[in-house]
């Protein structure tokens, strides 16, 4: 062992100008604190390597003569294997030269030039932070470390936990409690906070919770040339791996109902998601209940989407054979989800997929001649009488009711079965809807639809229809016309009573003046007429 | 015609703008005016229309605020276009090609609500550009990898990798398929999975669920008709079929026409499915899967009420928008252009004379005889107008769109110029041979095309877009390419 520089006799004489100088003539001063860990490493690599900097820069021979001893002495002391090299007497006078001049016999390896101390997570070279923004730096890396050897174990308990394996140490069955999970939630949590702050890496929630370490996610695997692929969100990209694992074992359980939750909050869009929810919620016997009311929650926060309704759809169809055997219930049901119906419409009155399902509901559960079903759509129409979806949805609640109708017809087809008064009772709500807007086509067709559908003439309703049009033909002026639709009708009408000409006239002045954007159709109805 | 009668006295928008500010001068600037070309705009595009009342609802006001903001546009006032002498813009041809490029290539996050209908967005950008003319073949390879990442060991497409099958997203891979051509294309669809997973959704109702546990309407039925006829798919069904009769007397084609007439509503549209409110897609979706049963000739009138759904059908066009509208007292919408637009080629088709079958067989309603349209049965000046006008994204993004005011997408630059391209042309069926229904059913009747010639031309010729099949919605010749590939193979 060569001698502790510690017990070398500290270099002779105080004044260091006339003292062989073995400090380097030549190097920088280095201040006295180093801003930045970076500097602190050069220091410290400079101080075991004294002259070197000198040396690199003016050359071995560049250097005072002293010094150039100095520095050989220094290498051949922290080079063991060239020092035995030495004959026996220069190794002594080497060892001489180093005490006096407290050579470092050890030197910091490799330079500081390059040497990587990283970035952190804003890309900035951890080299350049101060010393204590380092050492705090260092402070949560070891706490990292702490926390990912416990985090290891607490996963090969739970690996032993499932295999049924024995505790080593104890020799005991190894039972995984509660607590333990939740410890391991938070050190996950506190790790991922840790990976953030260190590396700006981001966990996914999925991989950070003890509940889906038995789940090894299946990643989007696009191929590179492929169109339009969609950037993913960190998050979603994620929870569609877990959603692609737990589907291809078809697994049935609550966390893969939280999992389709976490994704239709993302996009609610996702058919497979909802028909996979379906599944979970059948497999699992969940409570219906409890799923149409997360569904309202998820239903009034995407108004436009498809899904929710053909999800509750299934819902009710599984729902419905209990339902069928309580009336009472059932009609509980339907005011329930009418009343739902009710919100959601104020919200988008002629959403498509929330009529339809309101029809599919209406038949499926019977309540056609549901009075308050009525009663809600007339609501409607009072609240805007062009709302022709709950013109369209009355219209099959009354003539679509088995307790009244031929069963097995469509919309279009003349019913025998309707009686007289429901027809007559339609044909004056439509009358006296036509009479606040007579230009809105919706009553107008609904008024046809009831008149063919009920088997009454046409020409039943002409003076009314008539009413709105005043002076037809006309050249001075006096012709009025309140109403394209009921000039329509009228042709009809006339056509109906064998009156050409005057049909003929209705559908001229419909294409000459009333209605013009639909002039080749009036020309194809006046050829219609003319070949009947 | 009556609608181009009388027209708007209207300066090119240079002179207005120089005088707008200046009202007291107006009487002068008239007189001067006359010097520059009026614009021949149809005052029916550029006036409010003469029935109107006076009820105000939540629906009168969004049509009166939609006019307000169409009627700049069809009036030849928007400074940043530059009209012909009809008053009518140019297709931007290239904004909108770029744009459809850049839909194909990779999208950022917020188009994840895009996600379970990738193959829509492809088709979308591939057909709009197809038909503008573009050779899509350069896609070729790069869409291959992508279908063939979204297909299921058991049968059909989903909207993205592992997801589950659709109907929809099938179709939309299929035609994608047609659209990029070349076998390497054709042979990505393992056909005999296709054709049993087909099976499995059929109904025995006639109709199609959209996908295994989805729900079942008219688009089903529409989007397997193509895909069956397309790919040459047999018709049998297996034993695991809904459908399955036992007999054999059931096939996957079978009932559809009924589950069709099911959905015709009292107002003559068609619904999404029986007992739903009349609406445009859906009633596309019926006369196209009806042309494919058989010779839509018969079929149509076999099925449904012509007349009132011929009435209903141009009730959706509006003045002075002149879109098309998707349901009664709804707005008009560039997408509609194709929806309703595209429902005309198939309803003058089955009015037409050459070799039409009798009508007598026709649908009860409809009996008697439904002569042909003497002119074009909806005004193809005003649709071509408000595509022109309305539905061009002037502004550097390019792209088509719903109405001005909205935002440009693939789904509507793909409609709206299906719809011009319908508009644009005549369509016509060849004289049939078969007369009877077996022979029939499995040879696609033949239609012909020209450019539509009857009207005032109000778009210059460089704007003519190429025609597109009115059924299958792809060009001719990339329906006839898969088609007849798939014919020459035999089994699967
Ligand atoms: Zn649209």
């Amino acid at each position: 062992m060569p001698p502790k520089s510690k017990a070398a006799p500290k270099p002779k004489g105080a004044d260091s100008s006339k003292q062989p100088t073995l400090t380097p003539s030549t190097s920088n001063t280095t201040p006295a604190v180093p801003a930045t860990v970076a500097a602190r490493s050069q220091l410290r690599y400079d101080d075991s390597r004294p002259h070197d900097a000198a040396r690199l820069k003016a050359g071995l021979t560049g250097l005072p003569r002293d010094e150039q001893a100095a520095w050989i002495s220094a290498r051949f002391a922290r080079t063991p294997a060239a020092r035995t090299r030495l004959p026996p007497k220069a190794q002594r006078e080497l060892w001489r030269q180093v005490n006096e001049a407290s050579l470092p016999v050890r030197a910091l390896r490799g330079g500081t030039k390059g040497s990587s101390w990283g970035r952190d997570r804003n890309g900035l070279d951890v080299g350049g932070y101060s010393v204590e923004r380092f050492d705090e730096r260092e402070a949560r890396r070891a706490r990292l470390t702490c926390l990912e050897v416990a985090s290891r174990g607490f996963r090969e308990r739970r690996e032993r936990e499932r295999k049924g394996l024995r505790d080593p140490a104890t020799g005991e069955a190894v039972f995984v409690s509660e607590g333990e999970v939740d410890a391991e939630r938070v050190r996950r949590g506190e790790m991922a906070d840790l990976r953030r702050e260190l590396y700006g890496t981001v966990q996914g929630s999925f991989a950070l919770d003890p509940e889906w370490d038995d789940v090894i996610p299946i990643p989007q695997d696009e191929p590179e040339a492929a169109l339009a692929a969609i950037a993913y969100p960190a998050d979603y990209d994620e929870a569609i791996s877990y959603l692609r694992a737990v589907m291809l074992k078809k697994e049935y359980s609550q966390r893969c109902l939280r999992l389709t939750e976490t994704i239709i909050e993302m996009n609610p869009a996702h058919y497979t998601v909802w028909l996979y929810r379906a599944s979970n919620v059948f497999a699992l016997k969940l409570p219906i209940a409890d799923e149409l009311e997360w569904l309202n929650q998820v239903a009034f926060a995407n108004l436009k989407n498809y899904q929710i309704w053909h999800h509750r759809h299934l819902l009710v169809d599984n729902l419905y054979p209990a339902l069928a055997e309580k009336p009472d219930e059932l009609a509980r049901f339907a005011a329930a989800e009418r009343d739902f119906l009710t919100q959601i419409l104020v919200q988008d009155t002629k959403n498509y997929h929330v009529w339809s399902y309101r029809s599919y509901l209406v038949g499926k559960l019977g309540v056609w001649g549901s009075p308050e079903e009525l009663k809600s759509i007339e609501g409607l129409i009072d609240d805007d009488v062009r709302n022709n979806s709950a013109w369209s949805h009355r219209f099959f609640l009354v003539f679509s009711d088995p307790a009244h109708t031929t069963p097995g017809l469509v919309a279009t087809e003349p019913d025998p079965a309707v009686p007289q008064d429901i027809t007559s009772r339609e044909v004056e709500y439509a009358k006296e809807k036509i009479s606040l807007a007579p230009q809105n086509q919706s009553p107008w067709n609904y008024l046809k639809g009831v008149l063919v559908k009920g088997r009454q003439k046409l020409s039943s309703v002409e003076e009314f229809t008539g009413g709105f049009v005043k002076g037809l033909g006309n050249k001075d002026g006096s012709e009025d016309v309140q109403s394209t639709h009921a000039l329509d009708l009228l042709a009809e009408i006339y056509a109906e009573k064998g009156d050409k000409e005057k049909a003929d006239l209705c559908l001229r002045r419909l294409g000459e003046k009333w209605d013009r954007i639909r002039v080749g159709y009036w020309e194809w109805r006046r050829k219609c007429l003319e070949e009947a | 015609m009556a609608s181009s009668s009388s027209f708007q006295q209207r300066p090119p928008p240079q002179t207005q703008t120089q005088t707008r500010d200046d009202s007291e001068t107006d009487e002068e600037f008239i007189t001067e005016r006359t010097y520059y070309p009026a614009f021949m705009i149809p005052d029916l595009f550029t006036q409010l229309p003469p029935v109107r009342d006076a009820l105000v609802t939540s629906t009168s006001r969004v049509q009166d605020e939609t006019v307000d903001t169409c009627l700049p546009y069809l009036a030849g006032e928007d400074e940043l276009f530059k009209y012909n002498l009809h008053g009518v813009p140019n297709l931007d041809r290239e904004k909108h090609i770029r744009f459809l490029h850049a839909s194909l290539g990779r999208l950022p996050g917020r188009f994840l609500a895009a996600d379970a209908s990738r193959p829509w967005f492809l088709y979308w950008a591939l057909s709009a550009l197809a038909i503008m003319g573009e050779d899509v073949s350069s896609y070729r390879e790069a869409f291959v990898e992508t279908a063939r990442g979204m297909q299921n060991d058991t049968g059909g497409f989903g909207g993205g990798g592992k997801q589950t099958s659709h109907i929809a997203t099938t179709y939309a891979i299929v035609l994608a398929l047609a659209l990029v051509g070349g076998e390497d294309a054709f042979e990505v669809i393992d056909r005999k999975s296709l054709w049993r997973w087909l099976c499995a959704l059929k109904q025995p109702d006639g109709g199609f669920q959209v996908c295994l546990g989805g729900e079942e309407d008219i688009r089903g039925a529409y989007c397997t008709a193509v895909i069956i006829r397309l790919l040459n798919l047999p018709l049998d069904l297996t034993p695991a079929s809904p459908a399955w009769a036992g007999d054999g007397s059931a096939n996957l084609l079978s009932s559809v026409g009924d589950y069709v007439r099911r959905c015709q509503t009292f107002e003559g549209g068609i619904s999404s499915q029986p007992n739903a409110e009349a609406h445009g897609a859906y009633a596309f979706c019926a006369l196209g899967a009806l042309s494919l049963l058989d010779d839509p000739r018969r079929t149509i009138p076999r099925y449904l009420d012509v007349p009132r759904l011929i009435s209903w059908l141009s009730s959706r066009q509006y003045a002075p928008e002149a879109g098309f509208s998707g349901r009664t007292n709804k707005l008009v919408d560039g997408c509609y252009s194709h929806w309703v637009g595209g429902c005309f080629p198939l309803i003058e088709a089955c009015l037409s004379p050459p070799g039409a079958p009798d009508q007598a067989a026709g649908h009860p309603a409809s009996a008697g005889r439904v002569p042909p349209a003497p002119e074009s049965l909806f005004s193809r000046e005003g649709l071509i107008r408000y595509i022109l006008c309305c539905c061009q994204d002037q502004s550097k993004r390019g792209g088509l769109r719903d109405k001005p005011g909205k935002m440009s997408d693939a789904y509507h630059s793909c409609y709206v110029l299906s719809g011009l391209s319908s508009a644009q042309h005549q369509w016509e069926l060849a004289p049939s041979a078969a007369e009877d229904d077996s022979a029939a059913a499995t040879v696609d009747p033949v239609w012909t095309v020209l450019p539509y010639l009857d009207d005032v031309q109000v778009f210059d010729q460089k704007d003519l877009v190429r025609p597109i099949h009115p059924v299958y919605a792809i060009p001719l010749q990339s329906q006839q390419a898969i088609q007849s590939y798939f014919l020459a193979k035999e089994g699967f």
